[in-house]
């Protein structure tokens, strides 16, 4: 197993590698990780368009929506700030507490948004790196 | 004898050979008959017109130095230039015997007469001319030619013919025979064709040149004397200035000797032995002696068996790892099977059957495992990993599995020092296997008092923890004469008949490689209170860095107590190939919106077998197939979070139509109420996400397998139309699967 440090959860990502054909023939968990950064993508361009109409809704269920498939396949970082723009999206801190301020939510969101596009970034790198895929 | 005397008289032209004779005799015509003693061949002289000379005076006159020997060596005749040479009269020599003359006129150094003698018996017996080595007198050293002369068979006479060769002055110390001490060591080093023997100067150009040296590096004399002996050397010598430093090392210690690589004259190269010694002539450093011997066979040799050695370690080893693969393999799955039927009803009779079979089954797995381990480790392939070890909790965790085992009037006491870290670097298995060695053995060998297990550290550095784990029973104890033997392998101390103790006596064995693999040490002691042991050992722990490495532990599979974290019991691995058997002819769906997750979870069923998963991206969607085909599926994972109709709603949507389906619910919630609340909602069950494999298979088996079919028709036929449904009602795992703190605790089942 590489080590991509704390960006992976490698129990539940090892799960994953293990349906490949082979450790040779990645063809499940290749095409899945692209797959999963195509959609990061997506969303984050949603995100971006939402932020901007301020709509907590949509934000919420957006990160809502990629916290999943991130936990899914143990990417706990991108995960984790999914849960926080998630949470504030319904206007709750990340512990459950109500947050009334939307600018904070909005503010939170947006800092999460960037830390994840970052996280987000370097781990297709790194998972680049791994399926040993060109740019 | 008459003397020699000379004839003035012209030489009588009759052709005789020349007269003799003596003052008395008047000349006469009469024709010159030879002397009786002297047979001397027709003149050779092919001069028809020569009168042939008086034998008597030609003998005399011959420039040589000449004896005539009787057949008895003794001195007949001595030529003028013999007797002037050697300062002798005539008297002196003739009649004497010639070796006790030349004993008595030569230099008293060595004896001569023995070659000498040889010569004339060597001359005689083969009829032929010889020569014999120098004899020494005065300055001057002699050799003589042997010359036999017969008449058909009879000896005549031995005719000895002297030659002299002055001795040079510098020889005069050497008079011995044969060769002079330099020449004699000059042409064994010449000659010498295995080594190469070869003189340097002070700055190491080669001087001298032998045939070893040249048969073994390939250049002539001409092209290598004066070069510098480094040139032999190859590059990484000259680079580290190998040659230099050889020679400093020799005039240091007098010689240096060395193995390496050296180039021929062709470029090729050889191993070779090197000897250099300094040579001092008066206390002057005049050079360097040095001898090279080509070990490159020995070298190829050496190589081969190393070669030879490590192909059959390595089949060894690949051996090793497919014999264990391949033992172990049918092992578990007898023990899984024992195990299973263990589980189902029995009658008495069977289930002691099954508990024998159970145990020696047992027993013969950690006799395998113990014999792999040995064979491991006597073939040095053995190697400690290096993963998370949590000291106490390892102890507290092997006296906690030993418990049981313990007779009713013995108990355990452990002593865990304060001072113990909490967790360090090692080997966590083999740290356990050690101390479930020591303390199992405790418990075989104790009948009623104590079990002690204590540690400490003893020693703690910058690095590292010396832990010292002892274990003192008040049980039978060791006879003395016994305890030599204890960590031997195959070897059992077993103090009474009655007392079957299974095994394979490697454990001790295997315990103390084991202990020393870990940098530390095993041993024993009699328990000095009272009757009983003392079995301690020592091992080496790395401290640990940092916290990261702790974090590690939970992704490496193993608690640091030792334990596996996920336990694949017996029950596991059955139920997932009983799940994989039935699995092709079930149809489940699969109810997820992200595809992501859609498409891990189908590559997770289709690994456990299952081919035929309907997928909907919705609850709507779910609804639908659902109630559109109300007997299509066998079971239905259900996502929660979705958008149009989640989770919970779909769920109980369905089962208002009346559809008893099997529905697991598909969780990311932690918090307690959310479970409840699946259930509530008519689910079945449910199984956290990220979903874990394990678990799947235990749910998917618990509800396809375990359950029995919902389209079936109700077996109490009640009369109240109750909504509970025949099939059984099965309690949802309860367990917290975090899945990386496996404790399998499995509610029962009700049924």
């Amino acid at each position: 197993m590489p080590d991509f440090g704390d960006h992976v959860d490698n129990t539940i990502f090892s799960q994953i590698l293990e349906m490949d054909e082979s450790e040779a023939d990645r063809d499940f968990s290749g095409p899945l990780v692209l797959n999963f950064f195509d959609q990061a993508i997506e969303t984050f361009q949603k995100m971006e368009e939402a932020l901007a109409e301020k709509d907590l809704d949509t934000l919420s269920g957006l990160g809502h929506f990629l916290k999943g498939s991130s936990a899914t396949l143990g990417f706990n970082k991108i995960r984790d700030s999914c849960q926080v723009i998630q949470q504030y999206g319904h206007q709750l801190t990340v512990d459950g507490s109500t947050e009334p301020d939307e600018n904070v939510c909005l503010q939170k969101i947006t800092d999460a948004l960037k830390a994840v596009k970052v996280d987000t970034k370097e781990l297709d790198k790194a998972m680049k790196k791994f399926f040993e895929v060109t740019e | 004898m008459a003397t020699l005397q000379r004839l003035g008289s012209p030489v009588n032209g009759n052709g005789s050979g020349a007269a003799t004779g003596d003052h008395n005799t008047p000349p006469t015509s009469l024709p010159p008959t030879p002397p009786p003693t002297l047979a001397l061949a027709p003149s050779s002289s092919t001069d028809p017109r020569s009168h042939p000379p008086d034998l008597a005076l030609l003998f005399d006159l011959i420039p040589l130095p000449q004896l005539i020997l009787s057949p008895s060596c003794a001195i007949t005749r001595a030529s003028a230039r013999f007797l002037a040479d050697w300062a002798v009269t005539v008297d002196q020599c003739v009649g004497r015997d010639l070796l006790s003359f030349l004993q008595a006129h030569l230099q008293p150094l060595g004896d001569p007469t023995g070659h000498i003698a040889a010569s004339i018996d060597d001359a005689i017996s083969s009829r032929a001319v010889r020569t014999t080595k120098a004899i020494y007198r005065h300055t001057s050293s002699w050799i003589a030619r042997i010359i036999p002369v017969f008449k058909e068979d009879e000896l005549l006479a031995i005719v000895t013919e002297w030659r002299e060769s002055p001795v040079a002055l510098a020889d005069q110390e050497l008079f011995r025979p044969g060769l002079s001490n330099d020449e004699a060591f000059r042409i064994l080093v010449q000659a010498v064709k295995d080594y190469a023997i070869f003189l340097l100067d002070t700055n190491g150009r080669i001087a001298t040149w032998n045939t070893g040296a040249e048969l073994l590096k390939g250049y002539k004399r001409d092209e290598i004397i004066g070069q510098h002996f480094s040139v032999f050397y190859g590059k990484e010598d000259l680079d580290i200035g190998k040659p230099g430093m050889e020679l400093e090392i020799c005039l240091r210690e007098g010689r240096v000797e060395d193995e390496g690589w050296r180039y021929k004259k062709d470029g090729t190269r050889f191993w070779a032995n090197v000897i250099i010694t300094a040579v001092y002539k008066d206390g002057v450093h005049v050079g360097f002696g040095k001898v090279t011997r080509d070990l490159s066979e020995r070298k190829s040799a050496e190589s081969r068996l190393i070669r030879a050695y490590e192909e059959s370690e390595k089949l060894k080893s690949d051996f090793l790892a497919n014999m264990s693969h391949e033992i172990r393999t049918p092992m578990h799955g007898i023990l899984s099977a024992c195990s299973l039927l263990i589980d189902t009803p029995l009658s008495e009779r069977q289930r002691d059957i099954v508990n024998i079979m159970e145990e020696s089954g047992q027993v013969l797995f950690q006799v395998i495992n113990d014999i792999l381990d040995y064979s491991k480790l006597a073939s040095g392939s053995f190697s400690i990993k290096s993963d998370i070890v949590g000291v106490s909790s390892t102890v507290a965790s092997v006296v906690r599995s030993v418990q049981p085992t313990l007779p009713p009037a013995v108990h355990f006491e452990l002593f865990l020092s304060p001072e113990l870290p909490k967790s360090v670097q090692g080997d966590p298995l083999r740290y356990r296997q050690i101390l479930q060695n020591i303390i199992s053995n405790a418990a075989k060998f104790t009948e009623k008092g104590s079990i002690r297990v204590r540690a400490t550290v003893q020693e703690e550095d910058e690095v590292s923890y010396l832990i010292l784990t002892e274990v003192t029973d008040t049980g039978i104890g060791i006879l003395e004469h016994a305890t030599a033997l204890l960590f031997t392998p195959f070897t059992q101390y077993d103090i009474t008949t009655t007392k079957q103790y299974k095994g394979t006596g490697l454990g001790l064995s295997i315990a103390r490689s084991l202990a020393e693999l870990m940098e530390g040490r095993i041993g024993y002691r009699p328990n000095p209170d009272r009757h009983g042991s003392i079995f301690w050992f020592t091992a080496r722990f790395k401290k640990i860095k940092n916290l990261e490495q702790i974090q590690d532990w939970r992704q490496r599979g193993f608690n640091p107590d030792g334990s596996p974290l996920e336990v694949p019991s017996a029950g596991a691995l059955v139920r997932a190939s009983e799940l994989a058997a039935s699995a092709s002819t079930k149809t489940l769906l699969l109810v997820e919106d992200n595809v992501i997750n859609q498409k891990v979870m189908l590559g997770l069923l289709r690994s456990l077998g299952f081919k035929n998963t309907a997928l909907a991206s919705n609850g709507a969607e779910a609804v639908n197939m659902v109630c559109g085909k109300p007997a299509a599926y066998d079971l239905v994972l259900m996502d929660i979070n979705m958008p149009i109709l989640d989770g919970h709603e779909a769920a109980a949507r369905i089962r208002e139509h009346g559809i008893r389906v099997p529905i697991v619910a598909m969780t990311a919630y932690a918090l307690k109420g959310d479970r409840e609340r699946c259930l509530e909602h008519g689910m079945d069950d449910y199984i956290p996400k990220p979903v874990d494999k394990q678990n799947l298979i235990k749910t998917l088996a618990r509800w396809l397998l375990e359950t029995r079919d919902y389209r079936l028709p109700p077996i109490d036929v009640s009369a109240d139309n109750s909504v509970v449904p025949a099939s059984d009602k099965v309690q949802p795992n309860v367990e917290v699967t975090d899945k990386q703190i496996g404790k399998d605790g499995d509610t029962p089942v009700i049924r």
